[in-house]
């Protein structure tokens, strides 16, 4: 290649698919039409623990349009399939009598029209033998499983470190449950040809929802296609193949039509995971100057009984803090709730609060601004493996930041800025991310007409990856960018990974430029005139044993008001300095960095998941009481990239799908503090907590 | 249909267009549109009223269609998407990246427009609080009111 990645990569191209988004033309999953599309309506568990003893069925099959309905009397038997980096495949649905939460799938009704199935599953009656459900961490029946995931590390001596520390932070933080809630409802439109079974399923990984469905039916993975042009948002709720889609396809299999499930509001709360609530205690030892010598974080957190999700709440290297001695523990504790899931950055957003708190309750206790006790403990090289970084952008994070944010015109005492009667409080965090990336292939096509097709099974959950492949294969193609075609989220496309982890960018791209080299290649050579011309390329994470891959780096920092008589919390400035390797595209990675903030801003102020403490049902399963931002809650948001290409790999991507949401709660609840002086430690940051 | 269930004439016209339908008395608006007429660019986000993504003009007036019936709507001119084919807020949406996964976008822009012609999209803080009825997960919001500032103050002509 003789291009270096100009002119079309790092400019600010607008979105490709965003005519067709503005106009409601993108077809989502829900959108799909057949002409003889049945409609599915499920019917769920009421109960948290216990069995059901008796379903009737008869009112609702003979019901107006019903065509049948399915319990796990009438089920057909089905397998699992195979496990992926993320953990097993949930449990199939509808295979026996137990109830393992409130929520989970008991019948589907499916009718000619969905008026008719939902009217239809009401009739549907179960009874239940009802056992006492373990709803608490801390129930002493709960099964606990310690270090469910080989993850905890003990580096050099933390206990011993911590007794003869000069300065020590001993504090325990807690999250809340959260839910994803994508705005477009997940549904699964299923039809079956024979043995072939194609859906359209709202998903960010189209190989593993075809992989799970090819296991479930025991068929081969070449007899099911996937489909997910358009997802309407996923935060991480689409990365498990949720027992809806198996019942989706199942019922289209046995009223052998199409289905349409669409799950309901309600339903997405227990039905599509979201990110478990945690306790972690969290110890830091310090020298009366600032450096950290030891760090203790104990995370304990929920699992579904009949589940596994592989989960890190503890940020790997104690968050990269230089500090010879650290312990990271995580337990998993066995309850009867839904499904966990991932959720933004999981694990990530929740150990990095308790952390990033507790190293402001140190700066505070030493008298040490927040930001130079984070530069005097930056960790240049992996504290796990002391290797070099890749890139080390986080100090530039930090005094970008800053300097946009005016940080250093902060008078450091509590309760000392106000704004008329209101408190002023500045706040801020760091945020090291971690690297992920997946083996990933792709295809690019010269078609005679001079354009070229780029083509992948990834999907494009709203993050632009439509747009910076056009970039990419128009800038190595040679090509005007509406000469090229991005097709993504069908499985009888080259094989990519998951939109997850962050890990999509680095790894696509890497296979499209290979790609893209291996068609040029051929077309150098000689090829007949009038073919296409096509090519594959793949991507694979380099295996580097001299440095560490650094993911994204943050910091991020916060202004909020606090009202003194009513406690009213508001955020009024955000600022995000990013270090995200190359920036294929500013104008969608800053739109990533600020959807993240928003996100970030929901977990600091207002969501949270609550279940009746009795019976363990979600009491505010609706965007009605789980509440999320809205316009009237989002101040401006900056956002400012550092850095650039990591030389880990040729396109130099990191990635900043996540990391823009792991600051905000820890950085506004460190300006809290700095306004009124009162340390929260558990999220959300809700007016109760501050009268 | 089955015993019980109603299935009134109703005639409404959408984006100009006069549609007569016998309908199930409980297809909502919502429905209609998407299942009946094939018009799917209104979007389903919670189906209870809470997230705005189905809003349509109703005469002229922001309606959430999933708690509308559609049977509520004879005689009435409903306006969606498809029908704003050409109001600026289309273009604005796109230069300011006012969306990500794309799924709200459709009842911003109907907000969005009924907003700008009732006068209320002067100032940020009145977008910001007329448009709180339109969630968008994806996290957009500063850049929403960047393109309904623009469209209202005229600066995209």
């Amino acid at each position: 290649m003789t291009r270096t990645l100009a002119p079309l990569v790092g400019a600010a191209l607008d979105r490709v698919d965003g005519a067709r988004k503005v106009a409601g033309a993108a077809p989502y999953p829900n959108d799909v039409r057949y002409p003889d599309l049945a409609y599915a309506a499920l019917v769920r568990a009421t109960i948290s623990a216990g069995r059901v003893s008796g379903i009737e069925t008869e009112g609702a099959e003979g019901a107006p349009g019903v065509l049948t309905v399915i319990t796990h009397l009438t089920a057909p038997r089905l397998s699992r399939g195979p496990a992926t980096s993320i953990g097993p495949q949930p449990t199939p649905p509808l295979q026996g009598d137990r109830v393992d939460y409130d929520g989970q799938y008991l019948a589907v009704v499916v009718a000619g029209t969905r008026e008719q199935a939902v009217a239809a599953a009401d009739l549907v009656e179960v009874r239940y033998e009802v056992d006492e459900p373990v709803l608490r961490t801390e129930d002493p029946r709960a099964e606990r499983e310690e270090n469910p995931w080989h993850f905890d590390t003990t580096r050099g001596d933390p206990a011993g470190a911590l007794r003869t520390a000069e300065v020590r932070v001993d504090s325990t933080y807690t999250t809340p449950h959260l839910t994803n809630n994508p705005l477009g409802p997940f549904t699964t439109v299923a039809r079956w040809d024979g043995d072939d079974l194609t859906v359209h399923d709202s998903t960010q990984h189209t190989a593993n929802t075809r992989s799970a469905l090819a296991g479930v039916f025991g068929i081969p993975e070449e007899r099911v296609r996937v489909l997910a042009p358009f997802v309407g948002g996923g935060f991480g709720a689409g990365l498990r193949s949720w027992p809806h889609v198996t019942v989706a396809a199942m019922a289209a299999r046995v009223v052998g039509r199409p289905v349409a499930l669409e799950l309901t509001r309600p339903e997405m709360f227990t039905g599509t995971g979201g990110r478990p609530s945690t306790v972690q205690r969290i110890r830091l030892g310090s020298t009366v100057d600032g450096r950290l010598v030891a760090i203790d974080h104990h995370a304990e957190y929920p699992a579904a009984m009949d589940d596994a999700v592989r989960y890190r709440v503890t940020p790997r290297g104690a968050g990269a803090y230089a500090c010879p001695n650290f312990a990271a523990r995580d337990v998993q504790v066995r309850l009867n709730v839904p499904p966990t899931g991932h959720m933004r950055a999981p694990g990530t957003a929740e150990g990095l609060f308790a952390l990033e708190c507790a190293l402001d309750e140190l700066a505070f206790r030493l008298d040490i601004d927040p930001v130079d006790l984070r530069l005097r403990n930056v960790a240049e090289v992996d504290p796990e493996n002391g290797r070099p970084w890749t890139t080390t952008g986080l100090r530039e994070c930090y005094r970008v930041g800053a300097e946009r944010f005016g940080w250093y015109g902060r008078s450091p005492a509590p309760c000392s800025m106000r704004d008329g009667h209101r408190m002023v409080g500045y706040g801020m965090a760091g945020v090291t991310f971690g690297w992920t990336m997946m083996p990933c292939r792709a295809a690019a096509t010269l078609h005679p007409d001079g354009t070229a097709t780029i083509a992948t099974s990834a999907t494009d959950i709203g993050t632009g990856t439509y747009t910076i492949l056009t970039q990419l294969a128009a800038d190595l193609l040679d090509l005007p960018p509406d000469w090229v075609r991005v097709e993504l989220g069908d499985t009888r496309l080259p094989k990519a990974p998951a939109a997850g982890g962050s890990g999509l960018t680095a790894a696509v791209t890497n296979a499209v430029q290979d790609a893209c080299r291996n068609l040029l290649e051929i077309v150098r050579n000689g090829h007949p005139r009038g073919t296409d011309v096509r090519a594959e390329g793949a991507s694979a994470p380099p295996e580097r044993e001299d440095v560490a891959p650094s993911g994204a780096f943050a910091a991020v920092f916060a202004e909020v008001r606090v009202d003194p008589d009513l406690g009213e919390l508001r955020v009024v400035r955000l600022v995000t300095a990013v270090d995200g390797g190359r920036i294929m595209n500013p104008k969608l990675a800053a739109s990533q960095i600020i959807g993240g903030t928003v996100g970030g801003l929901g977990m600091a102020l207002m969501e949270r998941t609550t279940p009746d403490p009795g019976s363990g049902r979600i009491m505010n399963a609706n965007l009605g009481d789980y509440l999320v931002p809205v316009h009237a809650d989002v101040p401006d948001v900056d956002v400012l990239f550092v850095g650039g290409p990591d030389p880990l790999t040729p396109m130099g991507v990191k990635g900043v799908g996540e990391v823009g949401v792991v600051g905000v709660a820890p950085a506004v609840a460190n300006a809290v503090h700095h306004a009124t002086g009162r340390r929260l430690r558990a999220l959300p940051l809700t007016v109760e907590n501050l009268l | 249909m089955g015993p019980g269930v109603r299935e009134p004439t109703t005639t409404v016209t959408v984006n100009g267009a006069r549609l007569v339908a016998n309908l199930d008395a409980r297809v909502t608006l919502l429905d209609a549109l998407r299942d009946r007429f094939g018009l799917t660019g209104t979007k389903k986000g919670c189906d209870q009223g809470t997230c705005g993504s189905c809003t349509v003009l109703v005469d002229g007036r922001r309606v959430l269609s999933c708690l509308t019936l559609f049977a509520q709507c004879d005689g009435r001119q409903v306006t969606t998407i498809e029908g704003l084919a050409d109001h600026p807020l289309r273009a604005a949406f796109i230069k300011h990246d006012a969306f990500q996964c794309g799924y709200c976008t459709p009842g911003q822009i109907v907000s969005a427009a009924a907003l700008i012609r009732e006068g209320r999209a002067g100032r940020d803080e009145d977008i910001r609080e007329y448009m709180s009825g339109n969630l968008c997960r994806c996290g957009a919001y500063p850049r929403i009111l960047a393109a309904i500032r623009e469209v209202a103050s005229g600066a995209h002509a």
